[in-house]
């Protein structure tokens, strides 16, 4: 690793005045995808600002609506009690994500933070347009098998790795940021970017801008829910298509219905089109096969990974067969 | 002059840049206001004085024992054990969070001590597989993985014993399956999962302490 | 008051309260006074020449000592050939050449291990690249056979084509990368000019000492080579490779101790692989599934420095009894690190593709695939025309069958549904040669009853130094608790590297016999200083619980072994024997067999495979200890899954780098993807091997597993996978 310096923050205010002064400052709180990076050479941070100590921890579930502190543990949250009875498919996608040792490092503003895990940003021996813009993408034309059907351009294919993210994308929660400007609220569909032209930013968050709590508004998804990982292990593996599916079912005919992915584009992929295909029917599987092909318009593969195409609607499919049968 | 001898000054003076150029940005900038320029001259010559700038002060419990420590900001809590302390008994396998080798406990939960820096850990309190033991008696974990030969090299077994131990304090052992996924952060090349699964069960189920 | 046997006892571990504890010293565990700690620069391209190397900006960085590389070191003096031509080698720091991306081009030494690291990455390397090949298919018009191996006919070639039933099939397997937990490195240390120690990963501590004399030109006895426990091998740590040299050179050049721990990137790039391999079977046989003839072809990958061969075609020469078979196997050099032998090594590859061979013919001929077997069992070796020494597979199928509920597996694929789940079952067969070579051991009895042997052998996890306080324990009649057998050593007698699953056969035989040599040792000293058993004979007395026994004239004598000692004056007795095999390798054909079976479930339209349950049958001789040969079939078993359904160490060609060089991506099965498995053993005594009559197990743990699952996918899904692994893209 590159040498820096280091820095205890002791409140939002003194972290972000850190972060904004330098060039080339980073936040640091779990640290489980930043020093991975930091040894590989992907970023080389001046300075890092510890923001372990501030006060974002707290689970806070209110009359419509549930807090999450940015700094609350993965492994904290996927335990919560009033999260696994009121939002179980966040839940689900936490403890589908990465180890338990992992989970009892990351932080929830973290887990949106990670990077993507394309073999060609890590590796600084071959071409990257988001670790290095310009210098190409190695994955158009290499191993793409990882890559997105959803949403890429010609400077980047790669995927978002998170699991949570595509729970929170399903479940409309709202990014609360605070920076040298003051606070702002992030709708979380808003919160990552496609990669266009400029694949080297992963989100839409401001320089100093630091991630204060993840809030969702309550719903209806306490029961008919179910988090898909289609991996190539049992566990421990990032997803080739992963689906998040929750359902409000009134008998057998859907009231209402969230559907996101991951694995398939540069941010978690909401599928609201589908969602809206569903809405009315009953929950049978020809209905969730409709919603499938609704789903994957517009999906585009590349040399490796156009199984995707097959694997992503069958993956709905599944999901959506075992959210009803709970 | 011989070129040899200007190409040397000239690396000279690009090494006394580089060196200024470090300590401008070091951790030390607040050490540096206090010190006296003779070291700081000093410093830019003498790298045993330049190490002491880039460290920064932790104090941290290991397996029970305060330690007041002087580390690099960059040195992983990890490196820290095994080549500042001489705690090799918590391995490194991948370095990056992949594989559950370098598990210990922090404050009691399980982490992948290669993926978080020493300096992080200020006031918390660390267990290594070498303070699981009580003195000569083995923690009951050890016992059931030596009973069950819950492992073939070793190497990852140190990691296995502290991941298992909080599988069990989470609550994450009830059954065969719950402990295969909950054991999955710690990879096992020679593959003794099937009897590292005999060993958690048998001491969640014996129910005594972990 | 005859003890109980030690053989065969599931003894625990007996270096088992270290390894739990975290006290088993580890090459990278060793602590020394004024230790630097060195980090390498790596190759990014994977053909040409090293143009120039800027090192300034590294050695300004704090803490360093030095950068070396060809540009600022003498060639290690082994390299000079007499002929003054480069041998053909990578020969580290001797040269420009660059073979292979991730090939160490320099080392970085400073005082501590962050600093080496990141001088490591100022260093600056300009290269004048050359075409590169790392695509083995797409280069397999360069592919070439050597001296080592022929083409093999017996009877007639390609005479499967004449049954009256064919299949002919292609089968792929990828490069695997052997990733034991343990990353590979070396601490070095000089003591003046020819004298060197290293603490290193090896598998073989006499290999290690051998390598280096040749390449250092400095005698054995100067080179002292510590490798006491070592974190996993599965082949890898076979032979010196070229980091160890390059830390050995660097430690010379700093003059003082250097340790390197190499990176888990850098395990795909500088200490071997299983090589990819391309193989095609063409098999026949009649309506009643008797085998006509198979042809076996095979090209492999291996580096454009080295030729590596392996035992691909093999199995297909002698395991069926079948008139005519011919093989040919060649190997294909691309721009990679040289391959090494990976658990089941070439027969691990070469029985995937034979054991789903045999099962596609057996769904032609619409017969039980295990029957297809059976009626095809070789009661001698057709290959060698030798009787086997013991051969127990028909019992092994009986035996696993019964197990795994064989009959229960549908006849037809895509028959059987549990929930969204297919069913299958599959089986396939393992074979592997039950070698026996040369080793030395030394046993050192103290008058205080303690006997210590020692052998230059090592321990990768298998449990050598458990099995061999068995073996020593029943030799001598001395309690396991007083025996203490200690390996990885290079001052200990001479043994071989642990390879090739033949520690317990070789080792054990020279424990086996020292302990014989010891007890005619403390019978002469009997019959020598000790009047009342001044008539003992080997005949008339025995070892038993630490004590000799003769029944003399007046009854039963008995005295303890640390007595005899007292008694002759003797403070301690050391014996040191050599044991090698004899001339019963010529009219024998010896081999170790094992039959796996799996039951797998597969997700009908998400293509995700479970394997449920595993029987692994193992006929290998004489079982040492039953509790860790089980846990050496377990870990086959799981080293098989990754063969079957995880692992593949995946290029791109187009920059001749590894995608997938790390943990995250190189999937390496966790506990989630291993069922529970049993473990059944023949455990009957090889007459001829050896005086134990164990014939080894490492490799038939693993070979032959892949295709249990891809057999068990088929009857499952009817897909046929025949290029490995089985991920779920392939089955949707």
């Amino acid at each position: 690793m590159n040498p820096f310096s280091f820095v205890r923050a002791n409140s939002p205010k003194a972290a972000i005045d850190a972060v904004s002064k330098g060039d080339n400052s980073r936040f640091i709180a779990g640290g489980t995808n930043l020093l991975d990076l930091m040894k590989n050479g992907v970023m080389q941070p001046e300075k890092l600002v510890d923001i372990n100590n501030l006060p974002l921890k707290d689970i806070q579930l209110s009359k419509d609506k549930l807090h999450i502190g940015a700094l609350a543990l993965n492994s904290t949250v996927a335990a919560d009690n009033q999260v696994k009875a009121q939002f179980p498919l966040l839940s689900q996608a936490l403890l589908a994500g990465a180890s338990q040792q992992l989970r009892n490092m990351a932080t929830v503003g973290g887990n949106m933070m990670q990077r993507t895990r394309c073999s060609y940003f890590y590796d600084t021996a071959m071409p990257c347009n988001k670790r290095q813009p310009g210098s190409g993408c190695g994955a158009i034309g290499g191993v793409n098998r990882m890559h997105a059907i959803f949403g890429a351009s010609d400077k980047c294919i790669a995927v978002h790795p998170s699991d949570m993210c595509v729970a929170l994308v399903a479940l409309d929660a709202t990014v609360l940021v605070t920076g040298p400007k003051g606070e702002r609220k992030i709708p979380f569909a808003d919160f990552h970017r496609l990669p266009g032209d400029t694949p080297e930013k992963d989100n839409n968050l401001g320089k100093g801008e630091l991630i204060t709590a993840v809030e969702i508004p309550n719903n209806p998804y306490t029961k008919n829910i179910y988090y898909l990982k289609v991996r190539d292990r049992a566990s421990y593996a990032f997803a080739l298509v992963s689906v998040a599916a929750a359902l409000e079912l009134d008998g057998n005919v859907i009231k209402s219905a969230r559907l996101a992915m991951g694995g398939v584009a540069h941010k978690p992929w909401r599928l609201a089109a589908a969602e809206q295909s569903l809405i009315g029917k009953t929950a049978t599987e020809e209905n969730f096969r409709v919603a499938a092909t609704v789903a994957m318009e517009n999906a585009k593969a590349y040399e490796h990974n156009s199984f995707k195409l097959q694997l992503a609607p069958n993956s709905i499919v599944t999901a959506l067969l075992k959210a009803t049968s709970v | 002059m011989s070129q040899d001898h200007s190409e040397k000054q000239s690396e000279q003076k690009e090494f006394h840049e580089t060196r200024r150029g470090f300590l401008k940005q070091s951790t030390a900038m607040m050490a540096l206001a206090l010190t006296p320029p003779i070291v700081l001259k000093a410093a830019e010559k003498d790298e045993a004085i330049a190490a002491l700038f880039e460290k920064v002060p932790v104090s941290m419990e290991i397996n029970g024992k305060k330690q007041q420590l002087s580390v690099e900001p960059r040195t992983t809590l990890l490196d820290l054990l095994r080549e500042q302390l001489a705690l090799t008994g918590t391995k490194k396998g991948c370095d990056h969070g992949q594989c559950g080798a370098c598990t210990v406990h922090i404050n009691g939960m399980r982490v992948n001590s290669c993926l978080t820096l020493a300096v992080m850990q200020e006031g918390k309190k660390i267990t290594t597989i070498e303070g699981l033991a009580n003195g000569e008696e083995l923690h009951p974990m050890q016992q059931a993985f030596i009973k069950h030969d819950g492992f073939q090299c070793g190497y990852c077994t140190p990691g296995q014993i502290m991941s298992a131990v909080a599988c069990i304090r989470e609550g994450h052992a009830n059954s065969p399956e719950e402990i295969r996924e909950f054991m999955s952060g710690n990879i096992c090349r020679c593959g003794a999962y099937d009897n590292i699964v005999s060993a958690v069960l048998e001491v969640k189920q014996g129910g005594q302490k972990v | 008051m005859r003890q109980d046997k030690n053989v065969g006892k599931p003894l625990d571990r007996v270096d088992g309260r270290l390894k739990v504890t975290g006290g088993a010293k580890y090459f990278a565990d060793n602590h020394m006074e004024d230790l630097q700690h060195a980090c390498l620069v790596c190759s990014t391209i994977a053909s040409g020449r090293i143009k120039s190397i800027d090192t300034k900006a590294a050695l300004h960085a704090p803490g360093v000592l030095d950068v070396v590389s060809h540009l600022n070191t003498a060639p290690a003096p082994g390299y000079k050939q007499p002929d003054g031509k480069a041998r053909r080698q990578l020969r580290i720091f001797a040269d420009d050449r660059i073979y292979a991306n991730g090939q160490p081009v320099a080392i970085v030494v400073a005082n501590t291990m962050e600093r080496a690291v990141y001088a490591a990455s100022l260093v600056k390397i300009q290269y004048e690249q050359e075409v590169h090949h790392t695509d083995m298919r797409a280069n397999d018009k360069a592919a070439y056979q050597t001296d080592r191996m022929k083409d093999y006919v017996r009877g007639t070639t390609d005479a499967w084509k004449t049954a009256p039933v064919q299949l002919e099939a292609s089968y792929s397997t990828p490069i695997e990368v052997h990733n034991p937990m343990e990353l590979a490195g070396i601490i070095a240390k000089w003591d003046g000019p020819d004298n060197l120690t290293i603490w290193s990963k090896t598998q073989g501590v006499k290999n290690s000492q051998v390598a280096l004399r040749e390449i250092f030109q400095i005698p054995d006895q100067n080179i002292v080579v510590h490798s006491p426990f070592v974190g996993g091998g599965f082949g890898m740590a076979l032979r010196i490779w070229p980091h160890e040299i390059a830390t050995i050179i660097a430690a010379k050049k700093v003059g003082k101790p250097v340790k390197l721990v190499i990176s888990r990137d850098q395990m795909f790039t500088m200490v071997g692989h299983r090589p990819a391999a391309d193989q095609k079977i063409g098999i026949g046989a009649t309506q009643d599934g008797q085998l006509v003839g198979i042809t076996h072809e095979a090209i492999a990958s291996t580096s454009t420095y080295e030729d590596f061969t392996e035992a691909i075609t093999s199995m297909s020469r002698f395991m069926y009894a079948c008139p005519n078979v011919n093989t040919r196997y060649k190997i294909v050099p691309i721009n990679v690190c040289t391959p090494i032998w990976m658990r089941g090594p070439g027969e691990a590859t070469g029985a995937f593709a034979l054991e789903s061979a045999i099962d596609e013919l057996s769904y032609k001929l619409g017969m039980d695939p295990l029957a297809l077997r059976v009626k095809n069992y070789a009661a001698t070796d057709p290959e060698k025309n030798l009787p086997f020494s013991s051969n127990y597979l028909r019992e092994a199928y009986e035996m696993g069958a019964a197990k795994i509920g064989w009959n229960n597996r549908p006849a037809n694929p895509r028959a059987l549904k549990e929930g969204d789940w297919f069913v299958g079952y599959g089986v396939s067969t393992g074979v592997f040669g039950a070698h026996r070579g040369k080793a030395s051991a030394g046993a050192i009895f103290k008058s205080d009853g303690s006997l210590v042997v020692q052998s230059a052998t090592t321990d990768i996890g298998p449990g050598t130094a458990t099995a061999m306080v068995q073996i020593a324990a029943d030799a001598t009649g001395i309690s396991p608790n007083h025996i203490q057998f200690q390996l990885g050593e290079s001052t200990f007698p001479d043994a071989p590297e642990q390879g090739g699953s033949a520690t317990v056969s070789t080792v054990g035989s020279a424990v086996h016999d020292v302990c014989q040599e010891l007890k005619t040792k403390l019978l002469e000293l009997a019959t020598t200083h000790i009047p009342d058993f001044k008539n003992s004979t080997p005949e008339n007395s025995t070892f038993e619980n630490g004590y000799l026994v003769t029944a003399g004239d007046a009854g039963k004598m008995e005295i303890s072994l640390s007595d005899i000692l007292q008694k002759s004056n003797t403070p301690v007795l050391q014996v040191t024997t050599t044991s090698k095999a004899g001339d019963e390798r010529k009219k024998y054909s010896m081999y170790s067999f094992s039959v796996h079976f799996a039951k797998v479930h597969v997700h009908a339209s998400t293509g995700i495979v479970r394997i449920k349950h595993v029987v692994s049958v193992a006929d290998s001789g004489t079982i040492v200890n039953s509790k860790t040969a089980a846990s050496q079939m377990i870990g086959g078993v799981v080293g098989g899954i990754g063969m079957a359904l995880t692992e593949e160490a995946v290029l791109d060609h187009r920059y001749g780098r590894y995608a997938n060089n790390n943990f995250g991506d190189y999937h390496v099965p966790v506990h989630a993807d291993t069922p529970p498995t049993d473990i059944l053993f023949i455990n009957k005594k090889d007459p001829v091997i050896n005086p134990m009559g164990s014939k080894g197990m490492g490799e038939i743990a693993l070979i032959g597993f892949a295709a249990a699952v891809s057999n068990a996918v088929y009857n499952a899904t009817g897909k046929r996978v025949r290029d490995l692994p089985i991920t779920p893209d392939k089955l949707i």
